[in-house]
């Protein structure tokens, strides 16, 4: 043994020998290792880290650890969407009771939230409707004999000033463009509107110059737009305890058994709220939180350019008296003599890095609670129209109970993407059948005389013979206004199911389209899911489950596309470092060809030689394979401390904040030290076949 | 006395594309324990290849080869490389020491090899030689620090350190000045009487004919003939061999 150790002794002493004599082919086959090395311990620790996160992001925002649906569905489960307008084709788990007991059955699930995944569009009202809708309140109330009188002046000044607001924007597209530019209508419906003797016309038939208004003016503010809400349909108290990360930030949670929508934080400031203020906000926030500057982002100044003209979405909220107000603040804090506020809003905007941060405290201190800042506010009602499965337009009025946010990625678009409904209006607005609903059906079906007709005979029964239905039937009793006037009420009573309750065995028992499932253990994701796959297949039901990697669609594979392309780099490194230390020990074994017979000719065997490189080859693996991998530790160690800014959304949704703080473990570092030993050893087989070949007759190498 | 080498009718072919050379053809030599012997003959003759077939360094095309009672022809690359580290030491005419290690570890090499002496013997053994062959202080010195004959001594004690019954030496004065030459026969000369190690030794230099116990003649692959120091002396140089002739 001890023999065997001073062989090696002397195996590792040429070997260093060597390696030191061509100090210079050390160093950069050395260099090329000590990169890749570095590349490995530094890029997985990224890449587990980012996973990590992300993981955390991902299962804590929506996705649960596990997603359970129907294995019968058309598309896959992508709980985060797929960059898809339309939601993946999910075929319906008809009893959410029936699933929740076969997955609870497993003993590593610790809860199940209901869930379906939808969108739609929601009309957010145009400012200008909103105001003469108020108008037209107060003149029905002053018919009523109410005295509104202040109130009416104050109301007819409002319209009075967005209808000058319109006029001079028609007036600036005909100078910018031709007259042909603005629709004769429209120009004469401005041109009506803003006649000296339009408000007496009002005073004189206020109801018929409000329609005028209503039909001709309204339609020209084009502020009004449409919301696309992405939604997901749950059991809102389930929903917040399993993903604890969820807070509420305005408002309320849904209450138990209430029909309502709550808006995630992200859309109702990205979407909801005024345009020119969230642009404001942005620039402040990437000055603040990400080091940006005005002069030198492209983004900032483009939103700087929006909002000084645009600025017509905040003149049509003013009133006369907001105006004046405006006027004076504007002037004042500008040291401006100008008097149109439409210019010094715009020259308000036009902010610098110099003032930006006093502009926006002024915004918000003086101009915004004039504002309505937001065009849905907590407590109003919104309608929701939505496509069934089946493609007809269904819609529910909910109430707005308020917003939520996830702790640590309040500034993420993918974790704030999602809006939370109950799960009982997301039935009805995705077309599934409740019994509710199938009574109303049933009842319409008498009231209307409904028949099955045979296809056959459907042209002949509908159109030429016949009538289908009896003669007896025919009289009134076909449209009994009894019937009529109780499927009105039920009309109505729908109009006001953002008012209805529901009980929670209707929560429990319906239908649903996928659940998420929170595990004990999460190391045990992969048998979890196997095992609800068979409790499924158990209990009759079709489930696949999937992890919240795969739940998560095509951002849950940028982790493993980031793997990807990182131990391709790394596969490329080594391949060229496999190929030079190749090249380099070829060279010095042929370089060596004389000292190499001479060790075969006073007796070393082949293996000597062999290993003598092998070690060679390893000596300079490990050494610079060592200090590439001590060098990564130490960059990971310092990026821990500093933390790697998430420079925008996605980097904020991936490092689950603001910052990344990457973690080593040893695996990142035994993982680059394996591949560095691996890659030096396989290259040194070539080199030690060839010196194997060798012959000691080499070492006699004479004159002769 | 016992025969340490028996040679037998060897043949050497080396084919160089469509060429065979005739290295050597039917030598047949036998060398007693404790000979001093010196292969002789003119550049080309094949003292060279038959110094490598008697060093099991290479192997005859025909005839055979015994080392003491070692059968080559029959052993395997292995058992010939094992035959080479504990019977025969080998000195070169270019020294051939591993540049990279000092003159300490050049002698105790072969000893590693063997796996057998523990580090206290081998370190007896290898000062020993060092002072028998004079290097002492030059102990802990690179080759590249060496003279010519200093490398040569270390060589010869490499040779020596495992105690071989047969050492094997190509034109080992050839790269050395004539002074040093000597010097290096001289040494040689004294472990062979000493030490009881048979030499065998090729040469092209007449001179250095003096200092065998006989002088074997080569000329174009085959063996001329064996004649005595003195006779070889005093038939002078390799240009004065008679016409090659099979023994």
């Amino acid at each position: 043994m001890r023999g065997y150790f001073d062989t090696l002794k002397v195996i590792v002493l040429i070997a260093f020998r060597n390696l030191f004599a061509s100090r210079l082919k050390t160093l950069i086959v050395g260099g090329i290792i000590f990169f890749g090395s570095m590349l490995v311990v530094v890029g997985t620790a990224l890449v587990d880290s980012v996973d990590a996160s992300m993981s955390r992001s991902i299962i804590g925002s929506v996705a649960g650890h596990i997603q359970v649906y129907n294995a019968k569905s058309v598309d896959e489960l992508a709980v985060m969407g797929n960059f898809q307008m339309e939601g993946a084709d999910l075929a319906q788990i008809d009893d959410f009771q029936a699933m929740r007991k076969a997955i609870l059955s497993v003993p590593n699930v610790k809860a199940v939230v209901p869930m379906g995944l939808s969108g739609a569009m929601v009309p957010a009202g145009n400012t200008v409707d909103v105001v003469l809708e108020k108008l037209r309140d107060i003149v029905r109330r002053q018919q009523a004999g109410e005295d509104v009188r202040l109130a009416l002046d104050s109301q007819k000044d409002h319209v009075r000033q967005i209808v000058e607001v319109l006029a001079a924007d028609i007036a600036n597209v005909g100078k910018l463009l031709t007259d042909k530019a603005v629709p004769a209508e429209e120009l004469a419906a401005v041109r009506r509107a803003t006649a000296p003797g339009f408000w007496k016309e009002f005073d004189a038939d206020p109801l018929a110059t409000l329609e005028f208004l209503e039909n001709s003016i309204a339609p020209i503010a084009t502020d009004a737009d449409m919301l696309f809400l992405r939604y997901v349909g749950t059991d809102p108290a389930a929903f917040a305890q399993s993903f604890d990360r969820m807070k509420i930030v305005d408002g309320a949670t849904i209450p138990p058994g209430k029909r309502g929508f709550l808006f995630s934080k992200w859309v109702y400031e990205t979407q909801v709220k005024l345009k020119t203020a969230h642009r404001l906000d942005d620039i402040h926030d990437a000055i603040l939180k990400r080091g940006k500057t005005i002069a030198t982002d492209p983004d900032l100044q483009r939103f700087i350019k929006q909002n000084s003209s645009e600025v017509k979405e905040l003149m049509l909220q003013l009133d006369g008296q907001q105006v004046a107000m405006f006027r004076a603040k504007l002037q004042k804090e500008l040291g401006s003599q100008e008097t149109d506020v439409s210019k010094l809003l715009a020259e308000f905007f036009r902010v610098d890095d110099g003032n930006i941060m006093h502009r926006y405290r002024f915004f918000y201190d003086e101009l915004a609670p004039a504002l309505t800042l937001y065009r849905v506010r907590v407590g109003d009602v919104i309608t929701i129209k939505a496509f069934t499965k089946s493609g007809y337009v269904q819609s529910v009025n909910l109430r707005v109970y308020g917003t939520f946010t996830f702790e640590g990625l309040e500034d993420s678009h993918m974790a704030g993407e999602l809006n939370i409904m109950d799960l009982v209006s997301f039935r009805e607005l995705y077309g599934f059948a409740t019994p509710e609903r199938d009574r109303e059906i049933q009842a319409l079906k008498v009231t209307a005389g409904f028949k099955d007709v045979d296809r056959d005979q459907a042209e002949a029964e509908l159109f030429g013979a016949a009538p289908i239905i009896a003669a007896a039937e025919t009289k009134p009793a076909a449209v009994d206004a009894e019937s009529v006037l109780r499927s009105i009420a039920g009309k109505s009573k729908r109009e006001k199911r953002e008012n209805q309750v529901y009980d929670q065995a209707q929560l429990g028992q319906g239908v649903v389209l996928n659940a998420a499932v929170m595990v004990k253990n999460p190391r045990l994701i992969p048998q979890t899911m196997r095992d609800i796959e068979a409790a499924g297949s158990k209990a009759g039901l079709t489930l696949k489950a999937i992890d919240w990697q795969k739940a998560s669609g095509l951002i849950g594979q940028f982790v493993t596309m980031i793997r990807a392309v990182l131990y391709i780099s790394v596969l490329i490194i080594f391949a060229v470092a496999l190929v030079i230390i190749n090249n380099a020990l070829v060279m010095a074994t042929l370089e060596r060809i004389a000292e190499i017979g001479t060790l075969r000719a006073v007796g070393a065997q082949r293996r000597f030689l062999l290993g003598m490189l092998l070690v060679e080859a390893l000596a300079v693996g490990g050494l610079f394979g060592g200090i590439g991998s001590a060098a990564g530790a130490g960059l990971v160690a310092i990026l821990r401390m500093v933390g790697i800014p998430a420079t925008n959304d996605i980097f904020y949704f991936f490092f689950s904040g603001p910052r990344l703080h990457p973690g080593l473990s040893v695996a990142n570092v035994a993982l680059a030290l394996a591949i560095v030993l691996l890659v030096s050893g396989a290259s040194s087989l070539y080199p030690g076949f060839l010196a194997m070949r060798v012959s000691p007759r080499q070492a006699m190498q004479s004159d002769e | 006395m016992k025969n340490i080498v028996s040679v037998k009718q060897v043949h050497k072919n080396y084919t160089l594309g469509t060429f065979v050379v005739h290295a050597l053809r039917g030598v047949s030599l036998d060398v007693e324990e404790g000979e001093f012997l010196a292969i002789a003959g003119p550049s080309g003759s094949g003292k060279t290849t038959l110094l490598n077939l008697i060093g099991c360094v290479d192997t005859p095309t025909e005839g055979t080869v015994r080392i003491g009672d070692n059968a080559t022809e029959t052993m395997s690359e292995r058992d010939l490389t094992r035959l080479r580290l504990h019977t025969i030491g080998f000195i070169f005419q270019s020294f051939n020491l591993v540049s990279v290690l000092n003159v300490l570890q050049n002698i105790e090499l072969p000893l590693l090899l063997q796996r057998s002496a523990s580090a206290k013997e081998r370190r007896q053994r290898v000062e020993a030689l060092l002072d028998r062959v004079g290097i002492r202080e030059y102990a802990r010195h690179r080759p590249s620090e060496l003279s010519g004959g200093q490398r040569q001594r270390v060589a010869i004690a490499r040779a020596l350190v495992t105690r071989p019954q047969l050492v094997l030496a190509d034109e080992p004065t050839a790269n050395l000045d004539s002074v040093t030459g000597t010097n290096i026969l001289d040494l040689m000369k004294e472990l062979n009487r000493t030490e009881k190690t048979t030499f065998i030794f090729s040469t092209h230099d007449a001179r250095v004919w003096a200092y065998a116990s006989s002088v074997v003649r080569l000329a174009d692959g085959q063996l001329v003939d064996r004649v005595s120091a003195e006779e070889a002396v005093r038939v002078g140089g390799v240009g004065n061999l008679p016409s090659a002739r099979t023994t």
